[in-house]
């Protein structure tokens, strides 16, 4: 029985004896790298498909979800204020072609928040909360042509399709792996492409508005009250700005442009209507 | 953000108490190794051949050991790529010597000096489901050699 023996087990052969960060922070580099490579291409080709999705299809698209849009507000001063900002789109809108088929639409909402949008199917939205920030219709203006140049562009079907592509990007990256941190920490990725405009879309409307501007009042005060309105009373910019900070580079842009074209006449008042 | 941060520390928390635990562990399972070396295990059937007379019992030892939370992102991560699970293979390992301890202890208290036809089964606990954390049992057993003096 002398020739029997169980030697000492050997070390370092059965699992590694490295530090298991090092492989950890290797895996999650090219996982994440790997993934940012997929989402970018996915979004870049979402971007350049989404506009040529016809107007008319878009329409019918936010018909399906109406309810879902805020519902048109009911008092009388309200519908006013409406139609004065519709007329208001429509003179600024002379100087542009508006794509065929293209609705544009302008609504009121009477919500204290400080802030715009546009949003599918040609719709705008001015919140009172805005409006009472406005000192001159140049300013307000200044606003409304921002979105209607959203509008125009078809920014907010690009962002939709972008969005929409990124999550059905991650929800089938989610599918193919088969554990539930996997799944958790796709999901946090997800959370991080909420639908907005990008910086480019943001400097493009910024441009078209000025030319509507410049068009209709033969000046571009409004940008520069805008800016001067949301900084001097250190109110925080709307969330239309806010999204993407309003960078020193789209003032250089405006000042830039307010000096290369000639600069007459003196700012509009709002109506009574408004300042109410 | 919130669920972010809770991550964080989980991990982190994960990362830390497992590696505390995984190198206590291992130096325990190298001291009890040269402890217990006076009593032999083999997966040989049949104990060598001998005119001394002998009782023979069976036994076991059994352990389950969970994965903590950073082992088990770490083997999610590694599950994209393929390769060798690094996080686990340390988590195994540990589990069968500690069962084979376990065994050869209670073969100690029995007076064995051996144990043969050893085997070692092993199953996961709460297989498969997601968002679970996982353990790991082993369970060697063998046949313990006694002598009657």
């Amino acid at each position: 029985m002398s020739n029997y023996e169980n030697r000492p087990v050997p070390e370092g052969i059965n699992y590694s004896q490295e530090n298991p960060l090092k492989e950890f922070f290797l895996l999650l580099l090219a996982a994440g790298g790997a993934l940012l490579v997929l989402l970018l291409i996915l979004s870049l080709a979402a971007q350049k498909l989404a506009p040529l999705v016809p107007f008319s299809l878009e329409e019918k698209l936010v018909s399906r979800y109406a309810e879902q849009f805020p519902a048109p507000p009911e008092s009388e001063r309200a519908q006013l204020i409406e139609n004065y900002l519709q007329q208001l789109a429509e003179q600024l809108l002379e100087s542009q072609r508006l794509p065929e088929g293209l609705n544009l639409k302008i609504h009121y909402l009477p919500s204290k928040t400080v802030n715009a949008f546009a949003t599918l199917g040609g719709n705008v939205y001015i919140l009172d909360g805005l409006l009472e920030k406005m000192d001159s219709e140049n300013a307000l203006a200044m606003v409304v042509a921002h979105e209607i140049a959203h509008i125009i562009n078809r920014d907010p079907i690009v962002a939709m399709g972008r969005g929409l592509t990124v999550s059905l990007a991650l929800a089938s990256v989610a599918g193919l792996s088969n554990s539930g941190a996997a799944d958790w920490l796709i999901q946090q990725l997800g959370l991080a492409t909420v639908m907005s405009f990008t910086r480019d879309q943001e400097r493009a409307a910024d441009a078209m508005a000025l030319d509507m501007l410049q068009a209709h009042y033969g000046n571009v005060q409004g940008a520069g009250r805008l800016f001067a309105v949301m900084s001097e009373g250190g109110i925080a910019p709307p969330e239309l700005l806010s999204t993407h900070p309003l960078s020193d580079k789209r003032i250089a842009a405006i000042q830039a442009y307010a000096q290369s074209h000639p600069q007459q006449g003196e700012p509009y008042p709002l109506p009574e209507l408004i300042q109410q | 953000m919130t669920d972010l941060v809770v991550f964080l520390v989980l991990l982190t928390l994960g990362f830390v108490f497992g590696r505390l635990a995984e190198s206590r562990h291992f130096k325990s399972i190298q001291k009890r190794e040269r402890e217990l070396a006076t009593v032999l295990a083999f997966s040989e059937r049949l104990p060598p051949p001998t005119n001394t007379p002998r009782r023979v019992a069976l036994v076991g030892g059994n352990v389950v050991i969970s994965v903590d939370y950073f082992k088990m992102i770490a083997a999610g991560l590694r599950s994209l790529f393929g390769g060798r699970v690094r996080s686990f293979e340390s988590l195994v390992e540990r589990a069968r010597r500690e069962a084979l301890l376990r065994m050869k202890q209670q073969a100690l208290e029995l007076g064995a000096a051996m144990v043969v036809n050893v085997k070692l089964e092993t199953a996961s606990i709460s297989k498969g489901s997601k968002g679970q954390i996982g353990a790991v049992e082993v369970y060697a057993y063998g046949t313990a050699l006694i002598d009657i003096t």
